[in-house]
């Protein structure tokens, strides 16, 4: 039930910020995809999340052997989200996910996604807690990027993602935002 | 909790060109289905009713497949209290599928090797929502997405505003977009695949990885939890299928790339392997996008 997570974290911990395209001898049928995103932002790049606030609590890198040790614990703090006049603020559906209940909240200004936060975060025991301080800060950074990829759903939610980005769609149903 | 259906519910935008566009989030089969549609020529009322129709579908297929529910026609197949013959016709239809997905798959996907018995939830969902996307095709509309965490069948054209657009939206009908999440990158939607449906017959994309439900993916050669992959993503027409050649990769890595699910049906697998690189069957490059460097930082 929980191997995954933990094997997860061992990878993480040597190979976070690596994003090259290694073209490895496999199978003959593939193809590396073109465009090797070598310069994309690295992980705690902080920037793709223009006028967000990254959450206060950042997660621990040293209490527990699945925390990469490259976690973007360095990012800058951006600016505090100013509530503009025209935003909006709502909580999605409490959703339950594999090691607890999450809620999402989201605030939206015009067109923009200004602030997601979880402010309903409960965990069955301890091991989730750590699992889900190391993941929902990555989870709030991926929303932020997702919103300039301009796209109408993610794939490949985690099991906990599945959960944020149920409880964010929810949110961003009640405040009517598209 | 998802049960609540207080805060879920639908949201409805007004929308000259192409209709209104309607986002529902139904909490059904143990998670919260989000569908979006784009009305089209349908009216309100119009778009609504097809909605109802479309969670409808997926409340029934949970009714007859859930293994949570003892009762279901699913529960008591496995428990031997039911014969097949004497199931609903769809328990046969599905478990066919089922067949179909662990030869194409050469074991690897295999519901058989579930403990307890025959267990068909890794399609079934992906078979809802597929049907559920073609209920509200059926109904009229320009266009639908039915998206069950990640794993989603779309068809015609996306919103022409999707979430997060800048201030110039695109003309005329619009390829769904679809971020595939990158297993660790702390900032990443490690691509962005586009689903135009030239042909009509709509797309699905399903992921399955390590980071997504890992302990539930199991080897059916050991019975064990088991991940080679870091990501698998598979394009293709049907979501069931896409589905289930997606959790085949992610138990069974590389190897898997060899079985016969490649060969004329249609479908494309995106990896991203523990080691960071990413892997891609040839026609993967037609529908997926690296992100502009403008979009990623």
């Amino acid at each position: 039930m929980r191997r995954a997570p933990v094997v997860l974290g061992a990878t993480l911990a040597g190979l976070a910020g690596v994003f090259a395209f290694h073209t490895h001898p496999t199978s003959g049928v593939l193809a590396p995809l073109p465009g090797a995103p070598g310069s994309g932002g690295s992980a705690g790049s902080g920037g793709s999340g223009k006028g967000t606030s990254r959450p206060s609590t950042t997660p621990s890198t040293s209490t527990s052997p699945t925390s990469p040790s490259s976690h973007p614990t360095s990012a800058p703090a951006s600016s505090t989200t100013t509530t503009a006049p025209s935003s909006a603020s709502a909580t999605g559906t409490a959703i339950q996910y594999g090691y607890g209940v999450l809620a999402v909240k989201v605030t939206v200004s015009g067109k923009r996604i200004t602030q997601v936060s979880v402010p309903e975060l409960r965990t069955a025991d301890s091991y989730s807690q750590t699992l889900a301080t190391q993941v929902i800060p990555m989870l709030h950074s991926e929303v932020m990027s997702a919103q300039s990829a301009r796209i109408n759903a993610i794939s490949g939610a985690t099991y906990t993602c599945e959960a944020f980005a149920q409880s964010l769609q929810a949110a961003l149903n009640k405040v009517h935002f598209r | 909790m998802a049960g609540d259906g207080r805060e879920l519910g639908t949201s409805e935008t007004p929308e000259a060109a192409s209709g209104a566009v309607v986002h529902h989030s139904e909490p059904v089969m143990g998670t919260v289905v989000t569908i979006t549609v784009v009305g089209g020529d349908l009216d309100r009322d119009g778009i609504r009713a097809a909605v109802d129709a479309a969670c409808a579908v997926l409340h029934q297929a949970d009714d007859v497949f859930s293994t949570w529910k003892a009762d279901s026609p699913m529960s008591r197949v496995r428990r031997g209290e039911l014969d097949l013959t004497r199931a609903p016709d769809v328990i046969g239809e599905v478990l066919h599928l089922c067949e179909q997905a662990r030869s194409d798959t050469a074991g690897w996907f295999d519901p058989w090797a579930m403990p307890g018995g025959v267990d068909p939830t890794g399609l079934v969902k992906g078979w809802a929502v597929e049907r559920a996307r073609d209920v509200l095709v059926r109904a009229g509309v320009a266009g639908a997405m039915v998206n069950a965490g990640g794993d989603l069948a779309v068809w015609g054209t996306a919103p022409p505003e999707p979430v997060g657009a800048a201030s110039d939206p695109p003309q005329g009908p619009s390829p769904w977009r679809v971020g595939i999440v990158h297993p660790w990158r702390a900032d990443a939607v490690a691509r962005v695949v586009e689903l135009g449906d030239a042909t009509g017959a709509g797309a699905a994309v399903a992921t399955s990885g390590t980071y997504e439900r890992g302990a539930h993916l199991v080897d059916p050669w050991s019975r064990r939890a088991r991940c080679s992959l870091a990501s698998a993503t598979v394009i293709g027409p049907h979501l069931a299928l896409a589905d289930a050649f997606a959790t085949a990769l992610a138990v069974g890595g590389d190897r898997v790339l060899a079985a016969p699910w490649r060969t004329g049906g249609g479908y494309e697998a995106y990896l991203i392997r523990p080691d960071g690189s990413e892997l891609a069957t040839p026609g993967v490059a037609t529908v997926v996008a690296p992100l502009p460097h403008s979009q990623r930082n």
